[in-house]
């Protein structure tokens, strides 16, 4: 499984140096080729523009990894930041903030940054700070369960009657336990972004035109489906080759480190 | 349990609030957003004052629980029917659809899950984990294009899309009820796996009842409590995985009307169908609660 979630990724990251070092041209479009089978020209054969898809699967792979990386770092911080203040303080500061994270858990799955998303306007940025909005209450709820484990440990204590000060007993003392179960979250949330992205990319609130982006790509596979079914299933395998490979990282790591979460 | 009530209250409240903020709190005037560059002034003053847009915030809110009070979603910038009207002649067939995958979910999950318990640790019990851990991976805008490709274009056995006849319904509630199975599999597996170690299934195994009573009569019984948490819970992403499926299928439930606001920017529209969404997911999760607090003896004065 780890050999297999490795080569996975090995195999994408050559394919994308590979792609930009032969200056694949995702956004050329070639009218005469039209939803093009596989071929000798197009390997993935083209879209209903006549663009490359092997080019565009290889750009819409980095958008998405951009992406993912970027909502799950600023995601993370957040959370944690929050959590682990609720989780060491108590009292009603945490009162009020788990209310927050359960109204935010009352909107099912991606639902809120639909919602988000639909407001603020398509697009690249707004996509992102779409899934920020939304995506930081699970990092919280995380941080702050495992804090109050830890908060009365005598390590903890020790620090806190020598005089330290919160953000130093938080940082020093407190964050570097929660390390290896945040690292295995977030692993499982690149992969999960990574839907997120496609999910509102599909319904026309990701990344516009003529940028390549997965769930947009897979979009336009369904309306053609009929004349060129090579088209959704070329993206289709592409993505959920990555999600997967991801998410057999996490479970890798995950055994390695030795951390318990109810997934 | 009153404390849960109150808990479920506040967080109704919470709901109200946020999809509130939606429309009336973004940044930017929502007027133009929604009307575009070539509306005249008078447009916008009528749409303003319709939407109570011209109001203080707090007026604003008010007078948005009070219509809902009276369950007035306001009107469709587009069509000017009222909302209400829409989302109850929507919500049917996406509830239609949302029981018919959770059906196909549990008659998928539950068999499975035993299978692998029964088998743990052997190649059957490792088939059955692989299984459900690549469903649970394939998102709905994935696997529905895939069933539709295999059943409906090449086998051609069921309709590609659309509501006509009974079969129609089979693709969509297929396509959410395999994601829904996954987790139901592995929780089904993990939870006989436990009451598979209980006493009294050495008791029951002991006093000479055959394996199929044990399992049945014994094990399974002890074992469904974890399980209907797991369906009130997964209710949720169900509802929201019904938004991707419908508008794969051309599904005319709620799911479908939210994609269709979203691309006429019918904000109203929008704020209504998000709202049903997350009241049904609210509700459902609070009636899970409560019925697993009446099925487990254990858990009173909890």
């Amino acid at each position: 499984m780890k050999r297999f979630a490795l080569s996975v990724l090995l195999f994408w990251f050559v394919a994308v140096m590979l792609g930009r070092l032969y200056g694949l041209q995702p956004n050329v479009i070639d009218l005469d080729n039209i939803l093009a089978k596989p071929g000798v020209h197009y390997w993935l054969g083209a879209d209903d523009l006549g663009r490359d898809i092997l080019a565009r699967v290889l750009k819409g792979v980095e958008v998405s990894i951009w992406v993912s990386v970027i909502v799950t770092l600023v995601t993370m911080t957040l959370g944690v930041t929050v959590g682990l203040l609720a989780g060491f303080l108590g009292g009603a500061a945490d009162k009020v903030l788990m209310q927050v994270t359960d109204i935010f858990l009352a909107f099912p799955g991606v639902l809120l940054a639909i919602a988000f998303a639909a407001v603020l306007g398509a697009g690249l940025g707004n996509l992102i700070l779409a899934l920020c909005l939304t995506g930081w209450v699970s990092y919280a709820r995380l941080a702050r369960a495992q804090t109050m484990s830890i908060r009365h440990r005598q390590h903890v204590v020790a620090a806190e009657s020598l005089g330290a000060s919160i953000p130093r007993i938080l940082g020093r003392h407190i964050l570097p336990l929660l390390a290896s179960v945040l690292i295995v979250e977030a692993t499982y949330s690149l992969a999960s972004v990574m839907v997120a992205e496609a999910t509102l990319s599909f319904l026309g609130l990701g990344i516009q035109a003529p940028e390549a982006s997965w769930g947009a790509m897979l979009r336009d596979g369904v309306r053609y489906m009929l004349v060129a079914p090579h088209y959704v299933l070329v993206v289709g395998l592409s993505m959920m080759s990555l999600v997967l490979a991801i998410n057999l990282g996490g479970d890798y790591l995950r055994d390695k480190l030795d951390v318990r979460t109810e997934r | 349990m009153l404390s849960r009530l109150l808990h479920a209250a506040i967080v109704i409240f919470g709901v109200l609030l946020l999809t509130f903020l939606l429309v009336h709190a973004v940044p930017g005037d929502p007027v133009d957003v929604m009307l575009g560059d070539s509306a005249t002034m008078a447009d916008r003053d009528q749409l303003r004052a319709d939407l109570g847009l011209d109001q203080p915030i707090l007026t604003q809110f008010w007078q948005y629980l009070h219509k809902l009070s009276r369950a007035d979603f306001g009107q469709s910038i587009h069509t000017h029917q009222p909302i209400a009207e829409l989302i109850v002649a929507r919500y049917p067939a996406t509830l239609k659809l949302a029981i018919c995958a959770l059906l196909i979910g549990l008659a998928i999950g539950i068999p499975l899950g035993i299978y692998g318990a029964l088998h743990n640790g052997k190649w059957q019990d490792m088939l059955v984990t692989l299984i459900s851990v690549r469903f649970s991976a394939m998102p709905a805008f994935w696997l529905g294009p895939l069933l539709m490709l295999l059943f409906a274009v090449w086998l051609g056995w069921l309709p590609v899309s659309g509501m006509e006849g009974q079969s129609s319904i089979i693709l969509p509630a297929l396509t959410l009820g395999f994601g829904l199975s996954a987790i139901l599999t592995r929780m089904t597996r993990t939870s006989m796996l436990e009451v598979l170690n209980e006493d009294f299934i050495r008791t029951a195994r002991a006093k000479g009842l055959s394996e199929r009573e044990v399992i049945t009569r014994h094990a399974l019984r002890a074992a469904l409590l974890p399980i209907i948490t797991i369906v009130g819970l997964q209710m949720g992403s169900l509802l929201a995985g019904t938004v991707i499926t419908e508008t794969i299928f051309s599904w005319e439930g709620v799911g479908r009307l939210l994609v269709e606001s979203i691309e006429k920017r019918d904000y109203p529209v929008t704020q209504a169908c998000v709202l049903a969404i997350a009241l049904s997911y609210v509700l459902v999760n609070a009636a899970t609660d409560i019925a697993y607090r009446l099925a487990d003896p254990r858990t009173k004065g909890a």
